[in-house]
């Protein structure tokens, strides 16, 4: 049969060097369905060439074909890649139709889980915001080891970040404008439908946006462009989820135009690597397509991506050390069963039209509108229940209660060994709470519920509650895309987009744990807070003053309340020139901005119009340049550099500085500007291909905002230093160099072995400013010179060095088998900065710390970095033809070696303070509040089985 | 096919809302929250047995090993405000009580699990008895102190029974304080914050004025005598911001020492605990017109004391000499020396009497201001190591002139008159200066008042003489 084509020949003739006006077409199907199969790569092996199938599955190659005996080489993520030879004669037209592909049943999922899941069970202000998600499976070699052995350790190619590479489905962009990141979740579990993916690396052209740093992908989700047939599969595994079950089907174009695609899949899980990590999420995708004549198709896309996850949390080194790297503090046994108290649910369906109108054979345009609606919710316990006590006209809220998380610091054996010179009681009694943490160690519902109980036989309210913080987006977007191949040589594109956000967001009264309401006013409010107007405690306590001491239901909106409009209007041309020996392109970008608060509730810290209404109206104006080329020294030996500039507008979350307060904006905020070159030297023969790139960005005026609880401020007086703060840093500069290496040799028709490297350095540039604001001191509070000692700080995420050996085994048999050995280093911990601000050496009354030893504090300051660790990986599946059924298997095992590291970390800003950071760092029996750390998974498996008919 | 095709898919469909159950839904149902009544496998005892086997001891800290002994008590205070931290009160019973405690708990809130009235068995071995903050109290024993029970070991040593009493408070008045009604809850009957504490232009918050560290300390004061207590709030309560209430009434509380055991003191769980309905305040009749520099020539009343009998009572020249409590009096005395009399002089001292209580009364005969204009009053006064001792001078225009009517008669301050301090010098005899009581009326009576401070070796002598009243 079609195996008769299968040629595997390795050596290729010297290239021909007379090239003649010759063409070469043909078009490529789907091996087992004879259905053409659109964007296949397909290149004349040793030279540049390259073209991509249209939607009929053919391409052809006009210009400069080489003679002689040629090479075809038709490639597609999904696919195994198959050789054609071919022979070329001057002045000829080569045919060479229905050149078959069939589908690569080894394939690895596309979006491997450790990518989008890990980052699902982050926290939101921890290192794993940084995991790059934007990896996707490549044919580049160092992309490949990227997406599918570095990103468990939080590998960040290029230094850069999720939000520094763009997300597109059917041409629109999915990155979400409150963090510039985009919402992984929101797609999950459609691998199926997921194959067909454009990546456009680094900033280099590409056709539907201007894309960004770490590049941009195009999901093309459209039910003609998937290859009839469906799928069903069955996966395991212990990382995130326990199961996948997933079937689709797609109709092909039928008669009459029309086509359709569906898909269904549950993910499930009680728990994943991490204790108490429940995994539930279910999808459904429906597309269906009319190709209303040969010019018009409309597209409509639907995706339903229901997503609920049980959170885990970085832990300090004393409870990893008691507890491993599985514990999780967030769960607790309630009547038997698992309980985390930190649910992530995200439930944001998608409605796309698409209209794909060819008006031209050269020349088409998309225009697409999407709507996306829906909830994201993180649930938390809320400890601070209240009830109002009237005395004599006078307002007072008696009640609240401490944290019960089971790592709170009081609770561990080094509180208990905190005073110099422990005694035996001291002893003692950290042995008790070992025992405790380490035999109990979980969260107590029982006394949660048992203590709201208590209080409502005496009428109270709860004192503990779940609340759940929710953002609820809509999100409209219509764009355009142009794309036009003015001549041979010249190729134009450009789009124009119109976004619009109108985003809800607020704390839900999620489960009142058992009482009959709770009162919503900031328990921790205190009447000589400085906003205080009238000096009165039941004002300043008040989350809305137009409805005070509300006592609030399940359903209820509490604490804050209030939405953000967003709208982004932007344009993007580029042109893209290929000749001979040079292929170049040209792009610019223009976008316009505008960010607007609206406060729903009268914050009782910032009365009036501080919280309440409109805020000051932000707008920004950006625009972007870049350019590249790609010179080619000869068909083996090519050279690539890109060039970017551009600006970009801060995200909606950096923009306020306590959005869920008042109507605050940044001091000092400015749109980011980014500059950034690559430089590649590619190596391609028919046995290696290797590409060596160096690269180097810079981002100014970057704006971060941190939240936490600080102790002992300086210039606040003396034990009156301690709030829960702002921490809003901006004029942030960083700097990304280094290298990338990736090398890839077909030893044997059968083995396969790679070379990887990445090395890089990530750092601060520059001192960026920092302030801090609070509800519990006045004004935005500075410290010294009012900058962060930043400067050659490295900036946190992941090793910035990565290796990678290894091979693969594909036998002609329908099975393979691959190992890779990766070796990480030059990780760096999150530093605190306002541990680097003057507020470090600087005493409650603003002076000089007495004793302030400059060494001291440089041993103090210094960051951790943290261990070396090597990872070993394994792959292997097999699969089987029965009649017309395909039935394989897929597995890994991460981690073989079972090897303890971590992935990440941050410093507590809690202690920012010499004297009392020195007396922390230098216990004998540890710190009380060390750094926090991420680690990374232990041995894990993952097992998929499908049928594809 | 096709239709085999979606069979299929439907098949799939439905095994995937069949592995549905697999995974908790967020709907969970409320644990059973009811308390069960513990079964108690050792002795019960109750706090008397506990108080009486550390007094008898006389150890300054006593340990329980081995007894299986379980005291039984119920939870008085309440940490729901804040006012009371990581510590549970107990007393024996609801209702007429006789015996409290304090035990010592290294967890907050309690009022979650121990709430007020909650009977608690505390298992006994493993803790140790001692005193501490001037009471008796439970806990852990480190080194000769009590230290907090582990958050660990609470619900090992506190047991929880279904049975939340209500809790009567016991009746008492100030002057009744003693070491038997430590750590148990009391009301004090018709009494107002002290004058100075809630009137005038800054009326006190219960613990938020800037000089509070701690604990806001508020002067509480009776109707029915002149006794008075401190309440002790907690900077750290969540009520400590209100102001106090400037009328009169009932308040309840726990009765303890102060953190130096020099007095006693009453916390409250909350403000509900104060009921003060009765707008009409106790406070006593204040003159003060000032001073003034100019002396009538028309003498209303004098006395310089030579005349007296020396080491007996004052008596004569219209004075009322009324030993209220205790067994010292006015009397004559001369001295010379560094700590000399002027001439005859009248003392009074409560030092080792062995009192219990001290109240001594000299009073005047009636002065008639309304008849007389410019009325002025001049004495003056020594102290001889006054310590815990007070002495005032007062006037009352509702005063019937018998002995027995003087407590009940309504007595003010003549607040300008200066009276000697116990930091003034021994030696010293201090004027009065020339006391203006011109801005009151009526006729009254002018009482000179010694107190001493309930422990007699703590007193010391209050010493008068040189008494003038005029007018112009």
């Amino acid at each position: 049969m079609k195996k008769s084509f299968l040629f595997f020949l390795f050596g290729m003739f010297c290239l021909s060097t007379t090239i003649a006006q010759t063409t070469v077409k043909g078009s490529v199907i789907d091996g087992t369905s004879d259905d053409p199969i659109p964007g296949v790569s397909v290149t004349i092996e040793g030279t540049d060439l390259v073209t991509k199938t249209d939607a009929f599955g053919k391409f052809s190659f006009i210009a400069d074909v080489p003679l002689g005996e040629q090479v075809l080489v038709i490639e597609k993520i999904g696919y195994t890649t198959k050789r054609y030879p071919i022979i070329v004669n001057e002045g000829k037209t080569v045919d060479i139709s229905d050149m078959s592909m069939d589908y690569d049943n080894n394939n690895r999922d596309l979006v491997i889980i450790s990518i989008s899941d890990d980052e699902l069970n982050s926290e939101d202000n921890g290192a794993t915001d940084n995991i790059s998600g934007l990896l996707q499976a490549s044919r580049d070699v160092f992309l490949n080891a990227a997406a599918f052995d570095f990103s468990a350790t939080f590998f960040r190619p290029r230094g850069l970040d999720n939000a520094d590479g763009k997300v597109l489905i059917n041409g629109i962009e999915m990155n979400k404008l409150f963090t510039g990141r985009p919402q992984w979740a929101n797609w999950g579990g459609l691998n199926d439908v997921q194959r067909n993916q454009e990546f456009t690396m680094g900033s280099s052209a590409n056709d539907y946006s201007f894309g960004d740093l770490a590049g941009t992908t195009n999901i093309i989700m459209r039910a003609s462009q998937y290859r009839k047939g469906g799928r069903v599969s069955y996966a395991s595994a212990n990382r995130s989820y326990e199961g996948r079950v997933m079937g689709s089907y797609s109709s092909g174009v039928m008669e009459g135009g029309w086509s359709y695609t569906v898909l269904g899949s549950r993910r499930f899980g009680n728990e994943g690597y991490v204790d108490g990590t429940l995994y539930d999420a279910n999808s459904l995708f429906v597309a269906v397509e009319k190709r209303i004549n040969e010019n018009h198709s409309i597209n409509f896309t639907s995706i339903y991506a229901q997503n609920r996850r049980g959170r885990s949390t970085a832990i300090t080194e004393e409870v990893f050390n008691l507890r491993g790297n599985d514990y999780n503090p967030f769960w607790g046994d309630l009547n038997g069963e698992t309980r985390n108290s930190r649910i992530r649910r995200v439930n944001e369906p998608i409605l796309m039209l698409n209209h794909f109108w060819d008006i031209s054979n050269k020349t088409s345009l998309n225009t697409n509108v999407s709507y996306q609606f829906g909830q994201i919710g993180n649930t938390r316990i809320d400890n601070g229940g209240t009830r109002l006590v009237t005395f004599n006209g006078q307002n007072s809220y008696i009640g609240g209660a401490n944290n019960p998380d089971p790592t709170y610091y009081q609770r561990l054996p080094s509180y208990f060994l905190r005073d110099a010179n422990p005694t035996a009681f001291d002893y003692e009694q950290a042995y008790i709470a070992q025992q405790q943490f380490q035999n109990d160690g979980q969260l107590d519902w029982n006394a949660l519920y048992s203590a709201n109980a208590t209080v409502a036989a005496q009428g109270g309210n709860s004192i503990y509650a779940i609340q759940e913080d929710r953002n609820d987006d809509k999100d409209f977007t219509v764009n355009t895309i142009f794309d036009s191949e003015i001549s041979e040589h010249i190729k134009v594109n450009g789009n124009l987009s119109y976004k619009r956000l109108k985003s809800e967001n607020f704390a839900n009264m999620k489960d009142l744990l058992g009482g009959t309401g709770f009162l919503d006013v900031d328990f921790f409010a205190e009447e000589t807070d400085p906003n205080s107007v009238d000096g009165l405690l039941e004002s300043i306590a008040q989350s809305d003053r137009r409805n005070p001491n509300r006592i609030v239901q399940e359903g209820d909106r509490y604490k804050y309340n209030f939405e953000m409009d967003a709208n982004v209007i932007s344009g993007f041309a580029q042109g893209q020139f290929n000749y001979r020996k040079v292929d170049f392109y040209v792009g610019a970008s223009v976008s316009q901005t505008s960010y607007q608060r609206n406060g729903l509730f009268e914050n009782g810290n910032f009365p009036g119009a501080r919280s309440f209404g409109k805020s000051e109206k932000l707008n920004f104006s950006n625009y972007g340049l870049k350019g590249g080329l790609t010179y080619k020294i000869s068909g083996r030996h090519l050279l690539d550099l890109n060039a970017n500039y551009q600006t970009k507008a801060p995200t909606i979350r950096n923009s306020f500085s306590n959005s869920r307060q008042n109507n605050d904006v940044v001091i000092g905020l400015e749109s980011e500007k980014v500059q950034a070159l690559d430089v590649s030297y590619i190596y391609r023969s028919p046995i290696v291909k290797a590409r060596l790139t160096g690269y180097y960005s810079n981002f100014k005026d970057g704006t971060d905002i941190g939240f936490y609880f600080t102790e002992d401020l300086a210039s606040l007086g003396f034990n009156t230093g301690d709030a829960f703060v702002q921490e809003v840093t901006t004029n942030i500069e960083t700097r990304n160099v280094g290298v990338e290496f990736g090398l890839e040799a077909q030893v044997t028709s059968t083995i396969k072995l790679k070379a990887v490297a990445s090395v890089g350095q990530s750092i601060f540039n520059n001192d960026p400013n920092l302030y801090l604001t609070s509800d519990d001191f006045d004004g935005p509070l500075t410290f010294g010179d009012g900058t962060a000692k930043l400067k050659d700080y490295h900036v946190a995420g992941g090793p910035e060095r990565a290796y990678q050996l290894g091979f693969e085994y594909r036998d002609p048999d329908f099975w393979n088998f691959g190992l890779t050995t990766n070796y990480f280093s030059n990780a760096y911990i999150d530093v605190s900065n306002l541990a680097r601000s003057a507020n470090f050496s600087t005493d409650f009354d603003g002076q000089p710390i007495v004793g302030y030893d400059a060494t001291v504090a440089r041993e103090l300051l210094k960051q951790e970095k943290f261990d070396d660790y090597m990872l070993v990986n394994v792959t292997g599946g097999k699969s089987w033809k029965i009649n017309n059924y395909f039935i394989g298997f897929f597995a890994t095992i991460n981690n073989v070696l079972d090897q303890e590291y971590k992935t990440g970390g941050f410093e507590q800003s809690r202690l920012a303070k010499f004297g009392r950071l020195q007396e922390d760092q230098t216990r004998e029996t540890g710190p009380v509040f060390g750094s926090r750390y991420f680690f990374g998974n232990g041995t894990t498996y993952y097992v998929n089985v499908y049928v594809r008919f | 096919m096709k239709t085999i095709k979606l069979n299929k898919l439907v098949a799939l469909f439905a095994c995937m809302f069949a592995l549905n159950g697999c995974i908790q839904d967020d709907d969970f149902k409320a644990p059973d929250t009811v308390v069960v009544d513990p079964v108690i496998n050792g002795n019960i005892i109750d706090i008397d047995a506990v108080l009486g086997t550390f007094n008898q001891s006389g150890d300054d800290i006593i340990t329980f090993e081995g007894t299986n002994n379980f005291m039984v008590g119920y939870v008085i205070s309440s940490d729901e405000g804040g006012n009371f931290f990581e510590e549970l009160v107990m007393q024996d019973k609801p209702e007429n009580p006789t015996a409290g405690i304090v035990v010592q708990v290294d967890v907050s809130p309690l009022f979650t699990i121990y709430d007020f009235g909650r009977k608690v068995y505390v298992k006994l071995d493993g803790l140790s008895v001692a005193i501490s903050n001037g009471v008796i109290q439970l806990g852990r024993r480190e080194g000769n102190n009590l230290a907090k029970i582990s958050a660990a070991k609470m619900s090992e040593h506190l047991i929880r029974t279904p049975e939340v009493a209500t809790i009567v408070p016991l009746e008492v008045g100030i002057n009744d304080f003693s070491n038997e009604l430590e750590s148990l809850y009391i009301r004090l009957n018709d009494v107002q914050f002290n004058r100075f504490e809630v009137l005038g232009d800054n009326p006190k918050t219960f613990a938020a004025e800037d000089d509070d560290q701690f604990d806001g300390e508020r002067l509480l004061e009776s109707c029915a005598g002149s006794s008075s207590v401190i309440l002790s709030t907690s900077t750290f309560s969540d009520f400590k911001s209100l102001l106090l209430p400037s009328n009169r009434g009932s308040i309840d509380g726990v009765l303890t020492r102060d953190f130096f055991d020099d007095f006693y003191t009453i916390y409250i769980n909350s403000p509900a605990a104060i009921n003060f309905n009765n707008e009409m305040r106790c406070d006593p009749i204040e003159i003060a017109c000032g001073l003034t520099t100019t002396i009538g020539a028309n003498n209303l009343f004098m006395d310089n004391f030579e005349t007296q009998t020396l080491n007996s009572l004052i008596t004569g020249n219209g004075w009322t000499n009324f030993i209220e409590a205790g067994s010292e009096g006015w009397e004559a005395y001369t001295a010379t020396g560094s700590n000399a009399s002027l001439g005859r002089s009248a003392r009074v001292g409560s030092f080792n009497s062995g009192d219990v209580s001290t109240i001594a009364w000299l009073i005047t005969p009636a002065i008639n201001l309304d008849a007389n204009t410019g009325t002025t009053l001049r004495f003056k006064t020594s102290n001889s190591f006054a310590d815990g001792s007070s002495m005032q001078v007062l006037a009352s225009d509702n005063w019937d002139g018998t002995t027995a009517g003087i407590t009940t008669a309504t007595w003010g301050i003549i607040s300008d008159a200066y009276i000697t301090q116990d930091s003034d010098s021994f030696s010293t005899w201090f004027p009065s200066g020339n006391v203006d009581l011109s801005c009151a009326s009526g006729t009254i009576h002018i009482a000179f008042k010694y107190q001493g401070s309930g422990q007699s070796d703590f007193d010391g002598t209050y010493e008068l003489d040189d008494i003038s009243i005029d007018a112009q």
